[in-house]
Formats: C-alpha cells, sequence, structure tokens
C-alpha cells in the first residue's frame, strides 16, 4: 500500500500525549466573569468523577512530577524537557483529557471547552513549535462541539477533533452528525481516546476494581468501532479518519471477523452500507500502539498485523506522563524492525496527521 | 535522594578500597530506610533500599522497559490471601515498585511478585560492616551468599 514517506530528518512522531491545567485557576482567564464567579462560589474544581482510584497520583509515572509544584500535566516546559528533549520526539499530539461531557449545566461545559482549548494555545501550542494538539469538543452537545471545530481549525497546529470513548450514546448516532460534517468540512481527523466516565465500562454493570476498569476500556473502542460503521458514518461523511487512541487493537481482526459474517445476513437493517464493514474499518480508522500489546510469544504480534493487514493502521504514542506510558525505545519489541518500525515510529503518523497544514 | 532519569547518580566509591569484589558505597548512614537510591557499582546501575538493618541491593532496570527502579517507590503490599478473606499487608520496606507501570520487585530475591517465575531484577548481595556498606557485585548465584558470610566475617 502506497503511502507518502515521511522526511528523512524525522525520526519519532508521538501521537498521545496529554496537558491538563494543573488547577481549575489555570482556565480563568479564559473564563468570562459570570463563570469565575460561578467557579469560585461553587467551589468547582474539575469535571473528572471516577469510582476506581488509580494506584498512581494523577495517574501519572511517578518520576514524571515537575519541580514546579504543579501536576504532571499542567507543567509544559517540564514535559517539553522529559518528553520532546530527552526522547528526541520531532511531533506530538496533546490530547487534554477535560471530560466536560461530565457536566450537565451544557452553558458551563462549552464554556471550559472553549478554555481549555485556548490554555492549550497559550500554555503549550505557543511555547514549542513540535505540540500539536486535538481540539477538545462537549460530547453532549454536538452542535456546540461543530462551532468550536470551526473556531479552533482556524489554528493549523490544532489537527484532531478529541472525542472521550465513553460517552452518553455511541458515536455513530444522528445526534453527533453536526459534529462528524464540522470536522470533515475542516479537514481533521477526529480521535477517539480512552476516557470520559460517568457510564460503567461493562454492558454488566459496575466491576470492582481499576485493573476491571482499565482493562475493559477495549469494550467501549469496540462500541464505538461497530457503531460509526453501522450508522454509515463513513458513506455519509466521505473522507472521515477515525484514531483510536490508547484502546489497543489486537481485539480489531476478531471484530472485523464477526461485524462481516453478521452483515452477512443483517445488510438490510444498514441499507446505506456499500462495502463489507472491515473494509470501513481498514479504511476509516487507525490506532496508536500504546498501551502496546505483550503477547509472551512476540511473532505473535506480527501474525496479528498480518491479520490486521495494513502496515499502515498503527502509530506509535507514549501516552506520557501517563503511568502506563510506553517507552519509544523499548516498547516495540525487536521482531517489529526495520521499515515497519520506521512506518510505526515516523510515517503512518505522518500521512494520517497534517502537522504543517497551513 | 529519590533519583530520576536525569538526575546524576550517587557517586560510587571508586576511591574506598575493594575486599575481594566488595565495593564500598558509603556509610549506613547515608542511606534512610525505605528511600530508593541509585548507586553506580563497577558499571552497573544499582538500587540500594535500607530497611533498619538490613540492606538490599538489585540491579536498576525494569525488565520491562528499562525504567529506573530507584525512581519507584518502597514499600509493603498486600500479601496472597483467600477470595473474600482480609487482605493482610505486610513486606513493608522490602517491596519496589517501578515508576511507570508499578511492577512489583521482592527486594530479598529480586522476583516480580506477579510472575515471579519468569520475572526477575539481579540481586546483589550486601554487607555492612563498622558502619559501611558493601555491594557484592561478583556473585551471580544467590546461594554464594551465606559462604561468604561466613568468610569475610561482617556483622551489621
Amino acid at each position: 500500500m502506497d503511502q507518502p514517506r515521511a522526511p528523512e530528518g524525522l525520526s519519532l512522531i508521538d501521537c498521545d500525549v496529554h496537558n491538563y491545567p494543573s488547577t481549575v485557576d489555570e482556565l480563568l482567564p479564559f473564563l468570562s466573569a459570570r463563570w469565575q464567579a460561578y467557579i469560585e462560589q461553587s467551589g468547582f474544581a474539575d469535571p473528572w468523577i471516577s469510582s476506581y482510584p488509580k494506584m498512581f497520583k494523577a495517574a501519572a509515572r511517578r518520576d514524571a512530577w515537575p519541580p514546579s509544584g504543579k501536576s504532571p500535566e499542567g507543567d509544559e516546559p517540564y514535559a517539553r524537557q522529559r518528553l520532546l528533549d530527552e526522547w528526541s520526539v520531532d511531533y506530538a499530539v496533546l490530547n487534554p483529557l477535560y471530560v466536560v461531557g461530565n457536566l450537565h449545566n451544557l452553558d458551563f461545559a462549552n464554556a471550559l471547552m472553549r478554555a481549555v482549548n485556548d490554555w492549550t494555545v497559550a500554555q503549550w501550542l505557543d511555547a514549542d513549535p513540535r505540540w500539536r494538539a486535538s481540539i477538545l469538543v462537549n460530547e453532549q452537545d454536538p452542535a456546540a462541539s461543530a462551532e468550536e471545530i470551526r473556531r479552533c481549525a482556524r489554528d493549523p497546529r490544532f489537527v484532531q477533533v478529541l472525542l472521550l470513548v465513553r460517552s452518553h450514546a455511541p458515536f455513530g448516532r444522528r445526534q453527533f452528525h453536526p459534529l462528524f460534517a464540522a470536522a470533515r468540512d475542516a479537514g481533521l481527523p477526529i480521535g477517539i481516546h480512552f476516557g470520559g466516565s460517568g457510564a460503567p465500562i461493562t454492558p454488566c454493570g459496575w466491576p470492582s476494581y481499576y485493573l476491571e476498569d482499565h482493562t475493559g476500556m477495549a469494550q467501549a473502542f469496540q462500541t464505538q468501532v461497530i457503531s460509526l460503521v453501522c450508522e454509515g458514518i463513513f458513506e455519509h461523511f466521505p473522507g472521515t479518519q477515525v484514531a483510536l487512541v490508547e484502546g489497543g487493537f489486537a481485539w480489531l481482526p476478531s471484530l472485523m471477523w464477526r461485524l462481516d459474517k453478521n452483515y452477512k445476513g443483517l445488510r438490510a437493517e444498514v441499507p446505506w452500507l456499500k462495502k463489507l464493514p472491515s473494509e470501513y474499518i481498514l479504511d476509516g480508522f487507525r490506532a496508536t500502539t500504546q498501551p502496546m500489546e505483550e503477547p509472551s510469544n512476540p511473532k505473535h504480534l506480527l501474525d496479528l498485523f498480518d491479520m490486521i493487514g495494513r502496515d499502515d493502521f498503527l502509530m506509535f504514542a507514549t501516552d506520557y506522563p501517563h503511568w502506563d506510558f510506553d517507552s519509544p525505545r523499548d516498547a516495540l519489541p525487536p521482531i517489529i524492525d526495520g521499515g515497519l518500525k520506521r512506518r510505526i515510529l515516523v510515517d503512518n503518523a505522518w500521512s494520517f496527521y497534517d502537522f504543517e497544514r497551513t | 535522594m529519590t533519583s530520576s532519569v536525569l538526575e546524576p547518580p550517587v557517586e560510587s566509591s571508586s576511591k574506598q578500597p575493594v575486599t575481594r569484589g566488595l565495593v564500598d558505597i558509603g556509610a549506613v548512614s547515608d542511606f534512610v530506610s525505605g528511600q530508593p537510591t541509585r548507586v553506580e557499582v563497577g558499571g552497573r546501575g544499582l538500587v540500594v533500599v535500607r530497611k533498619g538493618d538490613e540492606f538490599f541491593a538489585l540491579r536498576d532496570i525494569c525488565p520491562h522497559q528499562r525504567a529506573h527502579l530507584s525512581a519507584g517507590t518502597v514499600s509493603g503490599t498486600s500479601l496472597p490471601c483467600q477470595v473474600g478473606a482480609p487482605v493482610p499487608w505486610g513486606r513493608e520496606g522490602e517491596i519496589v515498585s517501578c515508576p511507570w507501570h508499578g511492577w512489583e520487585f521482592d527486594l530479598r530475591t529480586g522476583r516480580s511478585l506477579a510472575d515471579p517465575r519468569r520475572v526477575r531484577v539481579r540481586r546483589y548481595p550486601v554487607r555492612v560492616a563498622d558502619g559501611r556498606v558493601w555491594v557484592d557485585v561478583r556473585t551471580r548465584r544467590p546461594g554464594v551468599q551465606e559462604k561468604q558470610e561466613v568468610e569475610i566475617g561482617c556483622v551489621v
């Protein structure tokens, strides 16, 4: 499969890094007087709800705490040093996991959405030319999200629209059309990222441990892949590209087989589809490598890639500064080498994202 | 004194005398119980942990993705138990956890707690004598420890 190769001088693109305001005070300059007062009076600190303490404070590597006293995701100079410089990263895509979708006051949620994107520009994108970012949107308000996509897309350093995988409804449903239309018009891919909260990760209720919640995240990704395909998002918005970020990828082959098998008998339910589901999946999706699959026999990874069937499907990511960070040096086992390794580390992301758009 | 990837390692006692493969890495009082410390010995980075009068030394490389264990935490841990039974907490000061993915290693054996048969970190015997701490970088087999204790006659 022919795809553009990245320029020779590039050696590493990181498709998933996390920035997040250290405290809500950092967003105040980007909020109106009304919301500043609201935050002060209510004591609102953060939209994150979790029933699963993470065993790692701020979900971060223990050696990623900046001397400044800020949180690992809140200190740009430190992240620049510990990630971009230390690992010689050429481009890094920031995904601020600020879960505005948890806030049911849509006006407040939308104000925070805009403030986070403005904060990302001021504190991160303006600070170093290697940073790129995803546009945070509010999945509970697709119209406001569309407007925010149009607003932020004017800044070429925004390279993606960010959705969190745990949502109030699967993203293929028609209510989300304005969001996909805006992304398509802006020429931006969608990134669906691990996270969100508010509903159980399983269809069987709430499990007990963070270990279960984290491992079960693949179920949410599978739901979104199935929904986007079956609802015809790739037909209705041709050219839509979706990155599955931090969802793993080993489950993709069996999902493609199962969906194709069922489609063959149930096609009449979804007559807008003109190809097999697996074709939509291979054309429309990509996945980041982190958290890297670790089969005890590394050769099975190559078998997996073979089952996926495209060598441009995977894009490297560290997930810095989270505890499940993948080291650029060691996360890909030696069996992945040569041209395949370079595709994963550089070329595939270079061709999926437009890092030098104007 | 917890070190990180970027901090320079604690200077090895290369100026100190080496006795039969033992390297002096400092005074007992240089080490704080429960604080993992990176020490360079004979070209190898080791993580040294003090627990009261005892010392442990492991290779300062996590076998997973080669993070420095010395940037991690030392603590106790949840001990094996039956389902539904109260979970015992123990081994205080004897477990080091990797700062990246949290893999736990038994400081006494170097073995991982989650997969002790397949995953371990090299362990180096440590001796204390006359208020100094010595690491034995020669031995590669745990059984040698006892023999050398008798040979050298170290006491805490």
